[in-house]
């Protein structure tokens, strides 16, 4: 086995709150299937066997019991269960399961849907002989309003890659740089023609080495993959003064007390680096033209990333990145989709990009358009359904018209509601004959409480934006 | 400004059409304004030095003319007779010329900024110019940088001004001159400057964070560019140096384009050419690379055998191997021409010479057993037997006698008529460079600071006459002076690095360090407590004071920084001085460790207060600020108490310096003492002198005073 699958879904999906109140972020419903479908489904296809998936006792419990959460995969799932309210970073998960641990690594995370070559990064990482390989891809403008959102534009990253667009020099947070964009000359020298990227999105999709996870067990400190194990690497990359033999004592003692990693370098190498050396010495072969250096110019950690120029990519870890995954995840698949034990009227009118769950029951008159509907849903007469996302469960009583919102699970909205751009939360009741055309923000609030709808946002910034 | 802006509309009415058909300008700068070259160039100036025995500036014409320029204004000030006969002899000013070629003379030209304000006084250009210095060897075609400059314009509404053109070379490759090395950063997709900057001694490179905010996602930072010094110009560069009479040369230039973009709204953008040549002669590095490259043929068309300057006389042969014969080369018994060797017509060589990668000019005579390597010689150059030369220029006329070694690097620099005369056998080392001129001319002339290359020296002729040549140095029947050996003071040994460039690839040891020790700062960086803005305010003036010591500015200037600091921590005036003076007696621990001994301290303090007095005038005023400023001295000696014997000293300058005044010495010493520490200190005996002597000081002046 060349690499172990590792997927990481004990994520709460504190980034949309709104939605992941009652359901845990790997169980949210896109395209009717539960968002951590699309990895494993990502990992099957290009071939794996076995994944260990790294979840929470809630969410496997869900897995193996509601039906409506079966997983219709052939692999072998190794589900490794942590505290959810132990506050483990990816790293320390990685920490955490290191026995299970006998291979280079590749680790995704549970809400990741794409159509990527996932050969491309696993190329990257054979090729190189790299340390880290890992998948980027251009952020996508989001097409649909997004219901009640705030208009706050994220800080970007800037990534740094040579010429040929593989070998990862640089990242860091524009948040970091307030002092301005800071490079060595040296590294400018090795590698000197880098493309600063930004408005990339990181896939969150990595192959290791398995002498980085050996590296993780021995530095306690690093808790996060993304914010803190990738940046270092990529840091490390062009620092010599470990490897080189005259590092002066002071610095020696420098590193050590830096909670004891003066020999993380050397774990970090491949066991049959001898070997490896040795092929470099005696081939022709070079990474990088314009100077007589050696290949990599003698260095021993490499990161590589492959940027996705086109297909889809989506981290599905905010409401506007869930709504349009929902949109487009149906072309993933070619499952029918209209569910076949959903009851529906022949008198309704359902779009072909609109999916139905299983069990639903849609009555005459109604019309869905461009709207996924979960499993056990009720639609009632006369009701017309745009642009929105219905999880499962949902009532929507007669003559409701719903436009560009989500309605999250058991909700049951009264008769003749109209709603529009409104996010309405799990197990809501939405009084009948309200009408909800400006942007109403509707905040989750516990089973079964009966509330009108709350207006947390100015009306008029909604407004202007959905004009 | 109001006729500028008369003569702007009148351009916008012409049309395209006549744009068009308006002959392609160009402006040569035929001076470097730099002293690089010397004192070779005090005979000649640098645009005339041969390169594969051809006049410097001939390259540059001929590029300009293959590209299309049809109307070229040769710009001269140093020997600029010497130019314009060099000139009107050449084919360039023959009627037949496509390209018709101006001269332009003034002795007032100091830099690049008077010349490009010189053509906008006089209105030279109409059109989008090439701008070249007259030391650029090139065979690139600019006619495609030309059209996206044309069509960039023509679009933008005429905010790009400038486009640059530049050749791929990655670091480390030999053409690449240390000097020029520059790191640019581009928006990939518009090709628009977004960052220039020179590198030389820079380990860090540091980006401002608005550059990246332009809307585009995707920027390149380039180190592997190569400056060719040319560059696209439209006609309002002219105009912008005029504008800002501060920028002198095309990197002020550059940098205040890019810095004022916001409020000007003017851009520069670059051409990058894969497969074309261009370089700058810009030192001797650069020439003997750029020579090298010639005789290697990777300037074609311009090669040696192309004769392309038209002159009689000047052809030769190309035989394999890049051997180059002008006529009449005569070539004795056993010896070889190994490779990449271009021989100058009469020149007659002895027997079992052995020379590779060299040029020898026109008349010259080598001797036997002669090993050459990497040798430049001039015209009427005379060289004996056994003579062994590698990697050394021997300028016009110079005499080498018989078992001379020249090592690494050396240059001889000659007067036409009394040449220099090396040898016999004598060894030069690295770096040596031997000129008829003595070196101390040259060190009476650098009263001028913004001497060019090529100043008007003539006069101390007789007494350099007088001065012996030491035959230590010269051999010997040698005739000349040794140059480096002289240079003492720091500001010439620099020039002598400077000779022939920087060697190219730092030791990496120093890279490592520089890690180790970003390591630790990174991890004292997170460690670190905030600092409160009285501490924050004592790092920034420590910071100013620094940069005004490195950067040589101006006290004044100083005074504005440190006034404008303080509004900004919110620091009321005494805790400035206090804060000032802190850091000034501070400044020798700073910068040179707390072991310093008192004699050492007070030896590198007092110069620093005679240079900073002002800004301490400035602030110390009032008689309170004298007692301010006291007290703050008496405090820090009281806590470096292994100095205090330094304190008379420091008393005293600043009292000569009239910083402080003696009444309040006076009064500071009589009432200041509030505690045993400073009652002892005021025990001291220097400091007991210090106030007696300033005590009869008074009693006198009172005295005459009556």
């Amino acid at each position: 086995m060349e690499l172990q699958a590792v997927l990481m879904a004990a994520g709460g999906g504190s980034r949309m709150m709104d939605l992941t109140y009652n359901t845990r972020k790997p169980l949210l419903p896109v395209g009717n299937k539960p968002l951590i479908w699309y990895p494993i489904n990502l990992l099957e296809r290009v071939g794996f066997e076995e994944v260990i998936v790294i979840t929470t006792k809630e969410v496997q419990k869900m897995i193996s019991t509601d039906p409506k959460m079966k997983l219709d995969v052939k692999m072998k799932l190794d589900i490794v269960c942590i505290q959810e309210d132990a506050h483990m970073g990816t790293a320390d998960a990685l920490r955490h399961i290191q026995q299970k641990i006998k291979t280079d690594i590749l680790v995704v995370s549970c809400d990741l849907i794409t159509d990527a070559a996932l050969h491309e990064v696993v190329d990257l990482f054979r090729a190189h002989n790299a340390t880290l390989s890992m998948l980027m891809s251009k952020a996508h403008e989001f097409t649909e309003t997004v219901p009640g959102q705030k208009g706050k534009k994220k800080n970007g990253d800037f990534v740094g890659v040579d010429g040929t667009g593989k070998r990862l020099l640089f990242m860091a947070n524009e948040a970091d740089l307030d002092k301005g964009l800071v490079i060595r000359k040296s590294n400018m020298r090795k590698h000197p023609r880098m493309h600063i990227k930004t408005g990339l999105v990181d896939a969150h999709l990595y192959c290791l080495k398995k002498s980085v996870v050996d590296f993780l067990a021995d530095n306690r400190s690093v808790s996060s993959i993304r914010g803190e194990l990738v940046p270092y690497i990529v840091r490390k990359q062009f620092s010599k003064s470990m490897t080189s033999p005259n590092v002066n004592d002071e610095a020696d003692q420098k590193l050590k007390k830096k909670d004891g990693n003066a020999n993380v370098e050397i774990k970090i190498l491949s066991r049959d680096e001898a070997l490896l050396q040795l092929t470099r010495e005696r081939s022709c072969w070079n990474d990088h033209r314009g100077d007589m250096s050696e290949a990599y110019h003698g260095g021993r950690l490499r990161c590589y990333v492959h940027i996705m120029d086109e297909g889809m990519c989506y981290r599905v870890n905010m409401l506007a990145a869930y709504i349009e995954a929902n949109r487009l995840a149906p072309k993933l698949f070619d499952e029918p989709a209209v569910h076949p034990s959903a009851a529906i009227s022949v008198r309704c009118l359902i779009g072909a990009d609109s999916i139905i769950g299983a069990s639903c029951q849609i009555s005459d008159k109604a019309s869905i358009k461009r709207s996924m509907i979960g499993a056990s849903t009720t639609v009632r007469e006369k009701v017309k359904v745009t642009n929105s996302i219905i999880m499962h469960g949902v009532t929507i009583e007669e003559g409701c018209n719903i436009q560009g919102s989500v309605i999250c699970s058991n909700t049951v909205i009264g008769r003749g509601a109209d709603i529009k751009y409104c996010l309405v939360g799990s197990a809501q009741r939405i009084e009948p004959e309200g009408e909800h055309t400006t942007a109403y923000y509707c905040l989750t609030l516990p089973s079964h409480t009966q509330v009108p709808l709350t207006s947390t946002l100015s009306g008029n910034s909604r407004v202007a934006k959905i004009q | 400004m109001s006729s500028r802006g008369g003569k702007q509309k009148k351009g916008n009415v012409t049309s395209e059409q006549e744009e068009e058909e308006q002959p392609l300008q160009a402006v040569l700068v035929a001076d470097s304004f730099n002293r690089r070259f010397f004192p070779i160039s005090k005979d000649q100036p640098r645009a005339l030095l041969p390169l594969g025995n051809v006049a410097m500036i001939d390259y540059t014409l001929e590029f300009l003319t293959s590209t299309g320029v049809q109307e070229t204004f040769v710009f001269c000030c140093w020997m600029s007779n010497k130019i314009k006969d060099h000139l009107l002899k050449s084919k360039w000013c023959r009627p037949t010329s496509p390209n018709v070629v101006h001269i332009i003379t003034s002795d007032l030209y100091r830099s690049l900024g008077d010349v490009l304000r010189d053509v906008d006084a006089k209105n030279l250009v109409r059109n989008d110019f090439i701008l070249v210095y007259g030391d650029v060897v090139s065979n690139i075609d600019v006619s495609q940088a030309l059209q996206e400059h044309r069509h960039r314009r023509k679009v933008d509404k005429n905010i790009s001004v400038m486009t640059m053109v530049f050749k791929e070379s990655s670091p480390g490759h030999k053409s690449r001159c240390e000097e020029d090395d520059v790191i640019v950063a581009m928006d990939s997709k518009s090709k628009r400057v977004l960052h220039y900057q020179k590198t030389q001694g820079l380990k860090k490179l540091q980006f401002p964070m608005n550059i990246f905010q332009h809307g585009s996602d995707e920027f390149e930072i380039r180190h592997d560019l190569l400056d060719c010094h040319i560059s696209i110009c439209s006609p309002q560069v002219a105009e912008l140096f005029t504008d800002n009479f501060d920028y002198q040369t095309r990197n002020d230039f550059v940098r205040g384009i890019l810095v004022n973009e916001e409020i000007l709204g003017n851009q520069i953008h670059l051409y990058v050419t894969q497969d074309g040549y261009g370089a700058r002669v810009s030192n001797l590095q650069m020439y003997d690379s750029v020579s090298s490259d010639m005789v290697r043929r990777w300037v074609y068309p311009l090669t040696p055998e192309a004769n392309f300057t038209d002159q009689q006389g000047q052809g030769c042969t190309h035989s394999r191997h890049n051997v180059y014969r002008g006529a009449e080369v005569s070539l004795g018994h056993g010896s070889q021409m190994e490779e990449n060797v271009l021989i100058g017509r009469d020149t007659s060589i002895g027997a079992n010479c052995h020379i590779s990668n060299s040029v020898i000019g026109n008349n010259c005579t080598i001797g036997d057993n002669v090993v050459l390597d990497r040798a430049h010689m001039w015209n009427n150059v005379h060289i004996s037997s056994n003579v062994e030369i590698h990697q050394s220029v021997v300028c016009d006329g110079a005499v080498v006698k018989e078992a001379v070694r020249l090592n690494k690097q050396c240059y001889f620099s000659m007067l036409p008529v009394s040449q220099v005369v090396i040898g016999p056998n004598l060894s030069l080392p690295e770096g040596t460079v031997v000129s008829m001129h003595h070196p101390e001319e040259e060190e009476e002339d650098d009263d001028d600071e913004f001497l060019s290359d090529d100043q008007e020296v003539g006069h101390s002729k007789d007494k350099t006459r007088q001065k012996a040549f030491n035959p230590a140095e010269v051999g010997p029947e040698g005739k000349g002076y040794i140059w480096k050996a002289s240079m003492n003071d720091t500001e010439d040994e620099e020039l002598a690095q400077c000779l022939w460039g920087l060697v190219l690839n730092p030791d990496p040891e120093s890279d490592s360090e520089s890690e180790a020790s970003e390591e630790s700062q990174d991890r004292s960086r997170s460690v670190s407590p905030e600092i409160d803005d009285v501490n924050a305010f004592q790092l920034e003036v420590l910071g100013t004071l620094q940069r005004g010591l490195e950067e040589n500015i101006v006290c004044d200037n100083l005074v504005l920084e440190i006034n404008s600091l303080k509004y900004a921590y919110n620091i009321t005036l005494k805790e400035v001085m206090q804060i000032l003076t802190r850091v000034v007696l501070e400044y020798p621990f700073q910068q040179q460790g707390t072991q310093l001994t008192t004699l050492q301290y007070t030896g590198s303090l007092l110069p620093l207060l005679k240079t900073w007095s002002p800004v301490f005038k400035n602030y110390i005023k009032r008689a309170q600020d004298h007692l301010d400023c006291l007290s703050a001295v008496e405090e820090l000696f009281l806590e470096q108490d292994t100095h205090q014997t330094a304190m008379v000293k420091v008393l005293m300058k600043m009292y000569q310096l009239e910083i402080l005044e003696e009444e309040a010495i006076l009064k500071w010493f009589s009432t200041g003492a509030t505690n045993d520490k400073s009652r002892q200190l005021r025990k001291n005996q220097g400091l007991q002198k210090f106030i007696q002597w300033l005590k009869e000081a008074e009693d006198e002046s009172s005295e005459e005073g009556e």
